[in-house]
């Protein structure tokens, strides 16, 4: 069978506003995920004892659900549950930001309490108030340790906006099955999809593990 | 808007099928990813560059891209390429068990190289042969720092069987989301299935945290 590359330059501009698509759903998760995963992360380690078990239960659930079983629910369910409607886009920014966001809680945690408690101790002593420490002694070391990881959950994250075609975001995958249903080449569009994930996600992931040798060593005390 | 939840346990037969189907698909895949793994780790440290090179390659491309992508290439462009049809469940569990494998690469080659070079030499200083520096030294300590990620991966494997319901593979999704859209039952449903993962998984989870632990920092 024969490669052209018609089917893909005749649709290219189609194509690459799907693809736009991915890096918007996955950028404005990661953001919201990271405001959302630092509030239950800290929760988590700081917050009284009921909300500490509170956090730990949504975070323990979202890692036993499938991204694609929270992004089909937000997006068909809980329209019915709460008498309103949601759009595709919004749904899916939603369900994956839930979902990463217990991912970021985890890396936050970590991070957290990978900082000796004798720094916070020190600090207490020094007279400084709890936020205080949380905010010139803890988080400085821990964010730098916290990096490698926010990057690979940022691959994570590209990847599960592809999941959101299954509730017709007008990302690359859907715009692929269409260009692909009208053209019977379904080898070039597909691939060109692929092609396309990875020009995206490779460099993403290269700088996860530079970060990893890089950075991961600085602040360890 | 009223609810009829009789209709998740009047569905209790096809439900359960799906969920078998999920396990099933899991099991497989593992079953295959790990020797498919230490394949790929095999070649990634091997002298010959070619061999090297491959397994870059595929370990790259499969950990660069969506599996759910991975998924409808092996689908609909597979057959055209190579003129033969493959059932949903076979395409699902190839582009599974490739994708798994690479992952399992990583964690097998992290695992034989964070075992000291010196332990080896050690070991031969003292006598030992090759094989038995890797039975006795090498891989003892190695099998002790992948388990915990192969338990991660094992997770992330569990749910990810949730994709291949894109391609009608009859696994929980796939079923459930059939069900809702035959009965219309859609907020009961979707419930249901959400709930079935999350009573498989949370186990699973914890299950993982407990291996982490125990394995922490063990040589």
């Amino acid at each position: 069978m024969e490669f052209t590359l018609g089917p893909v330059l005749d649709n290219l501009p189609f194509l690459l506003r799907g693809l736009w698509m991915n890096v918007v759903v996955s950028v404005v998760s990661i953001g919201l995920s990271l405001i959302l995963g630092f509030g239950v992360g800290l929760g988590r380690s700081f917050g009284p004892r009921w909300l500490a078990v509170a956090l730990a239960f949504y975070v323990d659930s979202m890692r036993a659900l499938p991204v694609l079983v929270v992004i089909v629910w937000t997006f068909f369910a809980f329209p019915l549950l709460a008498q309103t409607s949601i759009r595709p886009v919004p749904a899916a920014i939603t369900a994956i930001s839930l979902h990463v966001a217990a991912s970021v809680a985890e890396v936050v945690r970590a991070g957290v309490e990978s900082v000796r408690e004798g720094q916070t101790r020190a600090a207490l002593a020094l007279g400084m108030t709890r936020i205080q420490v949380l905010a010139d002694v803890i988080l400085p070391q821990a964010v730098v340790r916290m990096l490698p990881a926010f990057t690979s959950l940022m691959v994570i994250t590209i990847k599960d906006s592809a999941v959101a075609s299954v509730i017709a975001v007008p990302e690359i995958i859907r715009q692929s099955e269409t260009v692909a249903g009208q053209t019977f080449r379904p080898f070039e569009v597909y691939t060109f999809a692929l092609l396309a994930f990875f020009a995206i996600l490779f460099p993403v992931a290269r700088l996860a593990d530079w970060l990893y040798g890089r950075v991961a060593h600085l602040g360890r005390s | 808007m009223t609810f009829d939840w009789s209709i998740v346990w009047a569905s209790r037969g096809a439900l359960a099928t799906g969920a078998w189907m999920t396990v099933t698909l899991t099991i497989l895949t593992m079953a295959i990813a790990i020797p498919g793994g230490i394949l790929l780790a095999l070649m990634r440290l091997s002298p010959l560059g070619a061999a090297r090179g491959l397994a870059i390659a595929f370990v790259e491309f499969f950990r660069c891209t969506p599996l759910i992508l991975q998924v409808y290439w092996a689908f609909y462009v597979l057959p055209t390429q190579l003129e033969v049809q493959f059932s949903g469940f076979a395409t699902g569990l190839m582009a599974l068990s490739m994708n798994v494998s690479a992952y399992n690469a990583e964690t097998f080659r992290a695992g034989i190289n964070s075992i000291r070079r010196g332990q080896s030499e050690a070991g031969l200083a003292l006598g030992m042969s090759g094989a038995q520096v890797y039975r006795e030294v090498v891989l003892p300590q190695a099998v002790k720092r992948v388990l915990p990620v192969l338990a991660t991966t094992w997770v992330a494997l569990f749910k990810d069987t949730s994709l291949v319901s894109v391609i009608a593979v009859g696994d929980l999704a796939y079923t459930a989301m059939q069900i809702r859209s035959r009965s219309f039952r859609v907020l009961e449903m979707l419930t249901a299935m959400a709930v079935l993962y999350w009573a498989m998984g949370y186990p699973q989870a914890k299950l993982t945290d407990w291996i982490h632990r125990r394995l922490a920092g063990r040589e």
